[in-house]
């Protein structure tokens, strides 16, 4: 008797272990099927249009994808956005909370080959543009110019790249630069063609 | 001689690989049982590995394990808490200095899909005699009705304006206190009770947001001197019955018809009536009469890079009671606006602000003329140190002639 209930309890804590395990584990993998998915080039442009008109522009980064969900629908209300602006947004700022980089290389493989025919210039107008102005100035507060003589284009290729890439937040910056520009589907090549427009249009 | 051993090698090797293929192409009886022998042991070996691996319904059983595991996850209502806090330091010329609590507002939101949501916002406040007071700031449900529409139902802020609906949360306002005129029981009305309907629609690369409401409106306050009676004030502050049967309607119209600037129009118009008596007897109030209640408005808001410049218009105007009502008097108008610059530091936390207020109520003791100028630290964009100083002009000896030093902590999250 004594050991059945052993038996049990063992395996009870072995399944919430499993349980919670499993539950770790596809964190990260969830996704709400609602509200649909939106534009994620127009949600960074109506973000940037949008969310700092009443208040300091809130960082993708300060909330997690399901609690941007309530948020969003909240300022939706707030500040009069259409259905098709709040889903676009939703997607922006779920695609840029993530503070390391995201590990899906199915996902980064299979874009590889089809957006290689993209621009550089194509890529920053529809990803960084929102943030970075078309002039590079920076269209938002917290994002650096880039037309600064000694400025962050004064750093090497790679270590820009490398932080487009992971997203960096400088010390005293109010704002993060998201992974990607938020866009976990660019892949390194993209990027990099992204920053060689940088570099070619605004450094001196 | 080289060559002849590469040569030997591969005759070597055609030889032999054409024998066993011939043997592979005709295997003896004996060949095929011994094989039929070892298929038979791996077989068994096989059945004795499955029994202990887990079967199907195993297997079915823990994907369904996990698939409660991540209901949480992925539900269909969502719960989220936001809210706001602010602490703080207040001293007046005419009083000594006191740490303040300012707010605790935490919000509430419950989401149902894309389809409903419930926003609540609770206010606790410490007052000056150390008592707790809990205001139920707002408390509406949202149907999102289509990609334009939003019906709102409850009591919810007034959408007269911006600063009441937008800007009074304490990490929001870039100052440590309301322009005089808006804070509550002023000229702009706070909140209302009944329904709204909002959104908002482009018209071609014009940006418009929209809110139109019908609700239970304020109640009046009079006051009794001089031998006669007086309004003392609107309190638009979201009644939750209706005296006087009388509703208000009204609306606000916001522009944007470039990114980074914003115009708006409001008005709200429809019945108030006295329904308390200010230091006195509110049960002696008889017969009063529903008077016109009017209300106007109009603000704007002017992004330019790291500058921020806004103001607001607000004119609220009580009619006369010409009835026989215990309090019947005159009319009264109430009348405030104020213009914000601010501007933060490039590539810093640092922002300094300026605001100048006029406040004329019917009351002389109660006007006021303000400039307040402060500094802000951003330790983040929603965690906010501010400190600030009012010079106040009102009537001499009043209330809203001390000038002020504020220090307050806002934090949103
Ligand atoms: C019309 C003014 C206005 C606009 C535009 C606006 N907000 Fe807000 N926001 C508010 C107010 C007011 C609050 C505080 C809510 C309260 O206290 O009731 C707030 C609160 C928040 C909060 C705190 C959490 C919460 O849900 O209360 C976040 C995050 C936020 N806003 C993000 C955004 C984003 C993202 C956008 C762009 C889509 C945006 N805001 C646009 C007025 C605005
Ligand atoms: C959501 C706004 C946003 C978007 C979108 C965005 N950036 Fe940024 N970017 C920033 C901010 C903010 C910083 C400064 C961050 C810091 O240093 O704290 C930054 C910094 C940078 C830097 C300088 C990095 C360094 O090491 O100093 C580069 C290069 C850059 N971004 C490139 C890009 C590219 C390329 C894209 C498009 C793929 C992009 N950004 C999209 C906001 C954005």
């Amino acid at each position: 008797m004594n050991i059945l209930i052993w038996k049990s309890v063992s395996t009870l804590s072995k399944r919430t272990a499993l349980l919670l395990l499993t539950a770790l584990v596809i964190q990260p993998l969830y996704a709400l099927d609602y509200p649909e998915e939106g534009d994620f080039a127009q949600g960074t442009k109506a973000w940037s249009e949008n969310c700092a008109r009443c208040h300091n522009m809130r960082s993708p980064s300060d909330l997690r994808d399901d609690q941007w969900v309530t948020s969003v629908f909240h300022m939706r209300v707030r500040a009069g956005l259409t259905g098709q602006e709040a889903r676009d947004i939703l997607t922006f700022l779920q695609g840029s909370n993530a503070r390391v980089e995201n590990i899906d290389p199915g996902q980064v493989e299979s874009t590889t080959t089809d957006s290689a025919s993209i621009s550089g210039k194509q890529i920053y107008e529809s990803n960084c543009l929102a943030c970075h102005g078309a002039n590079g100035k920076g269209s938002i507060p917290g994002v650096p110019d880039f037309n600064e003589k000694n400025g962050r284009l004064s750093k090497s290729d790679s270590e820009l790249l490398s932080n487009i890439i992971t997203g960096i937040q400088s010390p005293g910056s109010s704002m993060p630069m998201p992974p990607r520009g938020g866009n976990s589907q660019l892949s390194d090549t993209d990027l990099n063609a992204a920053l060689k427009y940088i570099k070619a249009s605004f450094s001196e | 001689m080289n060559i002849n051993r590469v040569a030997k090698t591969i005759v070597f090797a055609v030889v032999t690989s054409s024998f066993s293929t011939a043997a592979l192409a005709e295997p003896s009886v004996e060949e095929l049982a011994e094989r039929l022998e070892r298929m038979q042991q791996e077989m068994d070996q096989l059945k004795q590995q499955l029994k202990n691996s887990a079967t199907k319904d195993e297997v079915q059983v823990i994907k369904k394990d996990v698939a409660t595991a991540g209901e949480w996850l992925q539900p269909d209502t969502l719960i989220h808490m936001a809210g706001y806090a602010d602490v703080g330091y207040t001293d007046s010329e005419s009083e000594d200095g006191s740490f303040n609590v300012g707010t605790f507002a935490p919000i509430f939101h419950f989401q149902y899909r894309d389809l409903v949501m419930l926003e609540s916002e609770l206010e606790f406040e410490v007052g000056d005699d150390g008592e707790t007071e809990t205001n139920l700031e707002y408390l509406t449900i949202d149907w999102f009705i289509n990609d334009y529409m939003v019906l709102v139902g409850g009591k919810f802020l007034s959408p007269v304006g911006q600063f009441r609906q937008n800007l009074h949360p304490s990490w929001i306002n870039k100052l440590p206190s309301a322009p005089p005129g808006f804070g509550h029981d002023g000229a702009a009305p706070v909140s209302d009770v009944g329904f709204q309907l909002r959104g908002g629609f482009p018209i071609g690369a014009i940006r418009t947001n929209y809110a139109v409401y019908i609700s239970n409106g304020p109640e009046l306050i009079a006051e009794f001197e001089d031998g006669e009676f007086e309004l003392d004030g609107v309190e638009a502050e979201g009644f939750g019955s209706d005296g006087d049967g009388e509703k208000v309607v009204g609306g606000r119209l916001g522009i944007i018809p470039f990114s980074g600037f914003e115009l708006g129009l409001s008005a709200a118009s429809g019945k108030a009536t006295v329904t308390s008596i200010e230091d006195g007897d509110s049960s002696t109030l008889s017969d009063e009469g529903a008077r016109d209640y009017d209300v106007i408005g109009a603000d704007f808001s002017w992004h330019y890079k790291a500058f921020n410049l806004r103001g607001e218009y607000v004119e609220t105007e009580v009619g006369a009671d010409t009835g026989s009502g215990t309090a019947a008097s005159e009319g009264a108008t109430w009348e405030t606006w104020y213009t914000q610059g601010a501007y933060r530091f490039n590539q810093s936390n640092w922002e300094l602000v300026a605001r100048y207020t006029d406040f004329d109520s019917p009351h002389n003791s109660q006007d006021q003329q303000q400039w307040a100028i402060g500094t802000n630290y951003l330790f983040t964009n929603n965690f906010i140190g501010k400190l600030s100083y009012e010079f106040n002009d009102g009537q001499a000896g009043s209330d809203a002639d001390q000038d002020r030093f504020l220090f307050q902590m806002a934090y949103g999250f």
